[in-house]
């Protein structure tokens, strides 16, 4: 499998899936697995609460993560105690989780667990750093896309993009939905100086002048630029929105002036339509990052939860045409 | 009366807590839970711990055991509820079990750092190494935890069985049945465990509580000197030299603003005090009742000199909190507050402070009321304060005038934005009976509209 040697090359990986039941599980395990097998010491840890034994949409089975010998993970207290696997506990968190604090724990003797994990962009950071303290050379974060997690995936080095028949079983749409989600992943960073100030803007929808300089313009969010006043343009044509954005906001931007330039944090804010943002490119817009991850791999489930199969080979073929990128079959690999 | 319910009541108390920095949240909690101290023996030996630890984060804040007692401080965890549990025999988990071990581990750390600080006969920690072996049975050394194999014969054989059975990706029925054998036995372990460990309850949480407190020692020395608070001395009245207002001393800092701390000395009895408008009465009030709410909950007061006295409260009718929520007028919440105050100050020492009362209702009653509490308040125990603008009140309590508006003070054009600038709020003692006149002058330095201000001129020379 030739993203392996991809994945080394860098600390931090994350996997997202477009969609749940896009095999981003039976990806995870076969990375653990080929980690084990080359003797890398890893760290796992997760966004939110995920790695239930039943999804609890369809309710079909989901594949645990298997976790070997001295594979350090963090998880909640509620997941560590109905581990099956034997493990050291190294460390527990103070800050409490609605599974209890989240633990961190060496593997002492290879089995499953349910892995949950940060809720928030800074804390998944603090524990990749902690993972790296404790000697761990790849930390895998097992990652969701989902509104309702303020954690950010972006933070690792590179990320492994999960799709399947579960987005859609019309290969079409599902090339389509991909290659918006792929693109969006791979929108250009922002200028190096600029990630520092921005990154550390907590709410609101501020100009950034020709120096680089942020300003605020008093708009709480993206849903609230129709009640903005003053010219927004006051500062130049470009745009930090520290939250969510929004079709509106692309739209209000576009109406407000040509060539706007707007920074997100990372993709994971961008809820935006394909249309939306084509409409905004069309008229000169610009969209930045202040945070991306590189994207070794796409992996694709050919199966969706309702039981329906896609052909691998060709919805392989056909993505891999659209993003230019190889695509593996998960249940392949 | 606890600092949590202080700080709602003050405002600028609050802004004292706020910028105090704890290291773990069982030192926060401890610092909330203190409570108003109303005994001079228990302040002074408060006062007595403070002085030794503020000398020793002088002379050895930046010592390696100092370093370590605040990296143990950092990792402490509030583990009261635990610590409740097992008091009354509650198995605890494994989570549970390492938080105990590393509560063990971190206050053996934090005796050894204060022993060596010389702050152990002021910290006095519990040792529990006893606890700390018992959940250590191989003898690492290390915080890490799991059910060893150690604790029960059943243990090492099902691993072994376990591990073969898992790498080579065995019978998976046989596994399940491994797994759930050795949750039983786990859990058999640690109910034992938490069994054995329930005669430690005691000590574990005087060793939390102790590491909780030291951490609210340390981040009161640490604002005292950031804020060079003074250590206060108890004596039978309240005096300070270069009293300040932290609250409003950081906000004119900010502002670019003069801050001017006052010296100011009351007894028992009613001290009037009157000035000008804008000349600080109301804000002399306030920093008094902040100041003594520091020092009775064990802190140094913001002065460069203190004495003080022991009060069993501090109550305050302070104008700007209009009670809009419960639907009361202005007027009728501060009578209501004012007859509590009078109610018990029949049985309680207190340290009073009214700010201007009456000054909403009609000039003739308005000044009879506080002609009446002058009196009744001379005749009680208590330390009262009130500000004033009604002259001839014809009492003989003492009276503190403000300075006030000085013309010249300042070597700049007068405007409204700096009028500051040009107000003297030091106090003189002032024996007649009269109240300064400045309203219309300030009101003309304000911009306030000419015609009005001739017109009440006016109106005082007919």
């Amino acid at each position: 499998m030739p993203f392996v040697n991809d994945i080394l090359r860098h600390r931090s990986l994350s996997i997202v899936g477009l969609e749940k039941n896009t095999g981003k599980t039976v990806c995870l395990n076969y990375i653990l697995h080929r980690m084990n097998e080359l003797g890398i010491h890893v760290g796992v840890t997760s966004i939110g609460v995920d790695g239930e034994q039943v999804d609890s949409v369809f309710a079909t089975a989901k594949p645990e993560i298997t976790l070997y010998e001295g594979t350090h993970f963090i998880t909640s207290e509620q997941h560590y105690l109905r581990r099956q696997l034997v493990s050291s506990l190294e460390a527990v968190d103070s800050r409490r989780t609605a599974l209890g604090p989240l633990v961190t724990a060496r593997v002492l003797l290879r089995g499953k667990v349910l892995l949950s994990g940060a809720a928030t962009t800074g804390v998944l950071r603090q524990q990749i750093e902690q993972l790296d303290s404790m000697g761990v050379r790849l930390s895998i974060v097992d990652g969701a896309l989902s509104r309702l997690s303020l954690a950010s995936p972006t933070v690792t080095d590179a990320m492994i993009l999960a799709t399947g028949a579960a987005v859609s079983a019309n290969l079409k749409q599902l090339v389509a939905k991909t290659k918006f989600l792929f693109d969006l992943i791979n929108i250009e960073e922002v200028d190096p100086a600029l990630r520092e100030p921005l990154n550390n803007i907590e709410s609101g929808i501020w100009a950034v002048d020709d120096d680089g300089v942020a300003h605020d313009l008093g708009i709480a969010s993206a849903f609230l630029i129709g009640q903005a006043e003053g010219d927004l343009l006051r500062f130049g044509h470009r745009f930090f929105a520290s939250g969510a954005v929004s079709d509106r906001l692309l739209r209000t931007l576009a109406q407000k002036g040509k060539d706007i330039t707007l920074i997100a944090r990372d993709f994971t804010k961008l809820f935006i339509t394909p249309e939306a943002l084509s409409d905004f490119r069309r008229r000169g817009g610009r969209l930045q990052v202040l945070q991306r991850s590189r994207l070794l791999a796409v992996t694709l489930n050919p199966t969706s939860p309702q039981g329906f199969l896609l052909d691998s080979r060709r919805a392989c073929d056909t993505l891999a045409e659209a993003l230019q990128m190889p695509v593996y079959d998960v249940k392949k690999i | 009366m606890k600092i949590k319910e202080l700080i709602k009541r003050d405002p600028g108390f609050q802004y004292v807590i706020d910028n105090m920095e704890f290291m773990s949240g069982a030192g926060r909690r401890r610092m909330l839970e203190t409570d108003f101290m109303t005994q001079a023996d228990a302040l002074e030996a408060e006062w007595k711990r403070l002085d030794v630890v503020d000398r020793t984060i002088r002379t050895r804040g930046s010592s390696r055991p100092y370093i370590d007692l605040r990296h143990c401080l950092m990792q402490l965890h509030d583990l009261q509820g635990t610590l409740a549990a097992l008091s009354v025999h509650t198995p605890l988990n494994e989570v549970e079990l390492f938080e105990i071990k590393n509560l063990a581990h971190l206050a053996g750390k934090a005796r050894t750092a204060l022993a060596e600080l010389g702050l152990d006969g002021v910290l006095p920690m519990p040792d529990l190494d006893e606890v700390f072996a018992m959940l250590d049975p191989d003898r690492t050394g290390v915080v890490n935890f799991y059910i060893y194999d150690t604790y029960d014969p059943r243990l090492a054989p099902l691993r072994r069985e376990l591990k073969a059975l898992q790498e080579h990706d065995g019978d998976a029925a046989r596994i399940g049945a491994l797994l759930a054998e050795q949750d039983d036995i786990q859990q058999e372990v640690c109910s034992l465990l938490s069994d054995m460990l329930a005669r430690y309850s005691q000590p574990l949480a005087t060793a939390l509580e102790q590491m909780a407190y030291t951490d609210f020692l340390l981040a009161k020395a640490t604002l005292g000197q950031q804020w060079n608070l003074t250590r206060p001395r108890l004596d039978d009245h309240v005096c300070y030299r270069q009293l300040f207002n932290p609250r409003l001393r950081d906000r004119n800092e900010k502002a670019g603003l003069r801050y001017q701390p006052v010296d100011i000395s009351i007894g028992s009895g009613v001290t009037l005090v009157t000035g000008a408008n804008m000349a600080g009465k109301t804000v002399l009030l306030k920093s008094i009742g902040t100041a003594q709410l520091m020092v009775q909950c064990g802190m140094y007061a913001p002065a460069l000199w203190a004495e003080t006295m022991v009060f069993d409260d501090v109550v305050a009718s302070i104008g700007d909190e209009q009670n809009e929520m419960n639907g009361l007028s202005s007027y009728a919440s501060e009578i209501i507050k004012i007859s509590d105050i009078l109610r018990r100050s029949r049985s309680e020492m207190l340290l009073v402070l009214v700010d201007e009362p009456a000054r909403t209702t009609n000039p003739v009653e308005g000044k009879a009321l506080v002609q009446a509490l002058i009196s009744l308040m001379e005749t009680a125990t208590s330390v009262t304060l009130i500000t004033t603008h009604y002259g001839q009140l014809g009492s003989r309590c003492r009276r503190l005038r403000v300075k006030g508006f000085v013309e010249g003070m300042a070597d700049v054009p007068l405007t409204p934005q700096n009028i500051n600038r040009f107000i003297d709020y030091s106090l003189t003692e002032d024996q007649s009976d009269n109240v300064p006149h400045e309203a219309l002058r300030i009101a003309s330095i304000l911009g306030c509209d000419e015609q009005l201000i001739a017109l009440a001129q006016e109106n005082i020379n007919h």
